[in-house]
C-alpha cells in the first residue's frame, strides 16, 4: 500500500475520522472541506452517512450472533452492538468478518453473565462452519486399511470446520430454547467443565456437546497424535481394552458424522 | 436515437436482476425470465460452503456479473492486494459477464466504513483513481466497469461536474461505466444538478451496465434505500439511457424489503417494455 499525501487525503481522514466518531459537532476543518448549498445543512448530510454506517454494522452483527440477539433483545443488543462500533471500526474489507472480537468484547461488557459471551461464542464459530472450508469426509469403508500393523502409527486429519469451544455454562440449552423459539432456561453454571464441539455435516452446521475424554482425544488427534498414542494417554483411568473399545465407538460416531477427512499414518503393508 | 459504435462493451445480455438468498430456491428450481443475474462479490469472498455451492448452481444455468462494495477505488491507502487477489480467485471460478464495482472510496487508515463516500472531483483524485483502476485491470486481465455512486455531500474542491469526473475516469484508464440511473436521479435532487444534462456528459461506448432501483424520498432529500419499487422520475431517466446509448445490459437491484421473485421480474418487464419501445422508435425515425 502507498499512502498519498495532498488535499485528498486530508479530506479523506477528516471525513473519515467524523463518520467513525461520537462526537455530533463538525471540526471546523471538515466543514470547510464541504459545499452547502443550503438545499438542506451539512449536518443532516453527514447524519446521513454516520447512520448507514451504524445501521450496516449493527444488521451485519445481527446477521452473525442470531441468538444473542435474540437472548438479550433489541434494545440491548443495539446498546452492545454500539459501544463494540464505537471501540472496534471494521478493519476487513468484508463485512463478513466484522465481529470477530464482538464474544471477547461481550465478555467483558458482561462479567457476570458469561452465558451471553458463550451464546456469541457459538454463534460465531457456527457460522463460521456454515461457510468454511470444504471438505470430502471418508466413510466407514476407508477404515479398512486400518490393521493391526498400522494401528500404532495411524491416526486422522479432521475436516477443517471441526471446532472446539469451551462452555461454563447451560449456554447449550439456551440455544436450543431460542432456537425452538421457547422461553431460555435460567442460567446455570455446569457442575464441571465441558466443551462444545462445531462442525459442517453436508451444508449444514452441526453441534454437541463433548464430554471431558472424547476432548482430549480430540484435541490429541488434532495435534498429530496416533490412535494407539491416545488410547495409550487413556491409560491411567481405564483399561486397554476399554480404551479401544471407547476409541473404536468415537470413530464409528465421527465417521457417521462427516468428521474425518482422511486417515494419515498408515504405513505401507 | 443516437447510434454508437460498441468496440468497447461488451453486448448486452438482456435484462437482470441482483441475485439475493431468498431468491435462490426460485432460480433453482425452474428456468426464470431474466438473461442474467448480478452478485454481490464479497458474499461469495469466503472460504467453501453453501453460499459457494449455490453460486455455482446458479452459474450453471445463467450469465453472472460480480459486483463489488469493497475495493475503494479512490482511498489514498491504495489497493488492498489481499482483496484484490481474492477478488480475481472469485472471477477465476466465477467467469463472470465483467466485474464492477463503485467509484468512490470506503476508508482510511486501514479501517473500513463499508459506506461508497464520495470523492471530491479535482484532478488529484483522478490521477489517484486512474492509477488504481490501472493495478485493478493488470491483476484481474480485463477492463473494470464503475459505477456513479448516490452522494449526499459535495466538496468546494471539486474542479468539474461529476460527470465531467466519470468521463474523465474512463477515458484515461479505460475502464466501463455501470450507470446507476437511480443514484443519478438521487444525486440530482440532493445537490441540485439537472440528471438529463449528466446522462449527456457520459461518453457513449462506454456504459457496459445499467441499475435500476428505488430509493426513500425525505422531502427535501433523497436517499438511495434499495427498498422500494423504480419511481417514475427514475424511469423517466431510463427512458432516456436508453435513447442515448442504445441495448445496455439492464438489471434491478433491490437489498431491503425484497418481494417475492415474480414481483421483481413483473418490474423486469416494465424495463424491458420501455426499452423496447425506445428502440421501436428510433427504428421508425431512422
Amino acid at each position: 500500500m502507498s499512502a498519498t499525501a495532498g488535499a485528498l487525503r486530508e479530506v479523506q481522514l477528516a471525513l473519515h475520522e467524523h463518520l467513525l466518531g461520537r462526537a455530533s459537532e463538525i471540526p471546523g476543518e471538515l466543514r470547510n472541506q464541504l459545499l452547502d448549498d443550503r438545499r438542506f445543512p451539512i449536518e443532516h448530510r453527514l447524519q446521513i452517512y454516520h447512520d448507514a454506517y451504524r445501521s450496516r454494522l449493527l444488521e451485519a452483527l445481527q446477521d452473525s450472533f442470531e441468538k444473542s440477539w435474540a437472548y438479550l433483545g433489541d434494545a440491548a443488543f443495539a446498546a452492545a452492538a454500539a459501544g463494540f462500533i464505537d471501540d472496534h471500526p471494521p478493519r476487513h474489507r468484508n463485512l463478513r468478518w466484522y465481529g470477530d472480537q464482538f464474544t471477547g468484547w461481550l465478555r467483558a461488557q458482561y462479567p457476570t453473565d458469561l452465558e451471553v459471551s458463550e451464546l456469541a461464542l457459538l454463534d460465531w464459530r457456527l457460522r463460521g462452519a456454515f461457510d468454511g472450508v470444504d471438505a470430502v469426509p471418508i466413510t466407514a469403508a476407508a477404515m479398512s486399511c486400518l490393521s493391526a500393523t498400522n494401528w500404532t502409527t495411524a491416526g486422522c486429519r479432521f475436516v477443517r470446520t471441526l471446532d472446539i469451544a469451551p462452555v461454563r455454562f447451560n449456554s447449550v440449552a439456551i440455544w436450543h430454547a431460542l432456537e425452538r423459539g421457547e422461553t431460555p432456561p435460567a442460567t446455570e453454571p455446569l457442575l464441571e467443565p465441558s466443551w462444545v464441539l462445531i462442525w459442517r455435516k453436508g451444508w449444514q452446521p452441526h453441534f454437541r456437546t463433548l464430554g471431558a475424554d472424547e476432548q482430549c482425544a480430540l484435541s490429541d488427534l488434532q495435534a498429530g497424535a496416533s490412535f494407539a498414542a491416545v488410547c495409550e494417554s487413556m491409560g491411567a483411568r481405564f483399561s486397554d481394552q476399554q480404551s479401544a473399545t471407547m476409541v473404536a465407538t468415537w470413530l464409528r460416531t465421527w465417521l457417521d458424522d462427516e468428521l474425518i477427512e482422511e486417515l494419515t499414518g498408515l504405513c505401507p503393508e | 436515437m443516437q447510434m454508437t459504435t460498441r468496440t468497447l462493451t461488451r453486448r448486452s445480455p438482456g435484462f437482470g436482476l441482483g441475485l439475493r438468498p431468498v431468491h435462490y430456491p426460485d432460480f433453482l428450481s425452474a428456468p426464470q425470465r431474466v438473461d442474467w443475474l448480478e452478485i454481490i462479490s464479497e458474499n461469495f469472498m469466503v472460504p467453501g460452503g453453501k453460499p459457494i455451492d449455490r453460486l455455482d448452481a446458479i452459474r450453471s444455468r445463467y450469465p453472472v456479473a460480480m459486483h463489488g462494495v469493497s475495493l475503494s477505488i479512490g482511498a489514498t491507502d491504495g489497493l488492498d492486494v489481499h482483496y484484490l487477489a481474492e477478488l480475481k480467485a472469485l472471477a477465476d471460478r466465477v467467469q463472470p459477464l465483467w466485474i464492477s464495482d463503485h467509484l468512490c472510496w470506503t476508508g482510511v487508515q486501514g479501517r473500513n466504513t463499508h459506506d461508497l463516500l464520495p470523492l471530491p472531483y479535482t484532478e488529484e483524485a483522478l490521477r489517484l483513481v486512474t492509477r488504481h483502476i490501472g493495478q485493478v485491470q493488470d491483476v484481474l486481465k480485463r477492463r473494470l466497469v464503475l459505477e456513479n455512486v448516490s452522494t449526499y455531500l459535495s466538496y468546494r474542491s471539486s474542479e468539474m461536474s461529476e460527470w465531467a469526473f466519470l468521463r474523465e475516469v474512463c477515458e484515461r484508464a479505460d475502464c466501463l461505466l455501470l450507470l446507476d440511473v437511480n443514484n443519478i436521479h438521487v444525486s440530482s435532487v440532493n445537490h441540485g444538478f439537472d440528471a438529463t444534462q449528466f446522462m449527456y456528459g457520459l461518453p457513449r461506448d462506454r456504459v457496459q451496465q445499467i441499475h435500476l432501483a428505488g430509493h426513500s424520498d425525505y422531502a427535501d432529500y433523497l436517499i438511495d434505500t434499495h427498498d422500494h419499487p423504480i419511481a417514475a422520475p427514475v424511469w423517466d431517466l431510463y427512458r432516456v439511457a436508453c435513447d442515448l446509448f442504445g441495448p445496455v445490459a439492464t438489471m434491478i437491484e433491490r437489498d431491503d424489503h425484497i418481494p417475492p421473485l415474480e414481483e421483481l421480474l413483473v418490474e423486469l418487464d416494465q424495463a424491458r417494455t420501455l426499452a423496447a419501445a425506445v428502440f421501436r422508435g428510433a427504428a421508425r425515425a431512422a
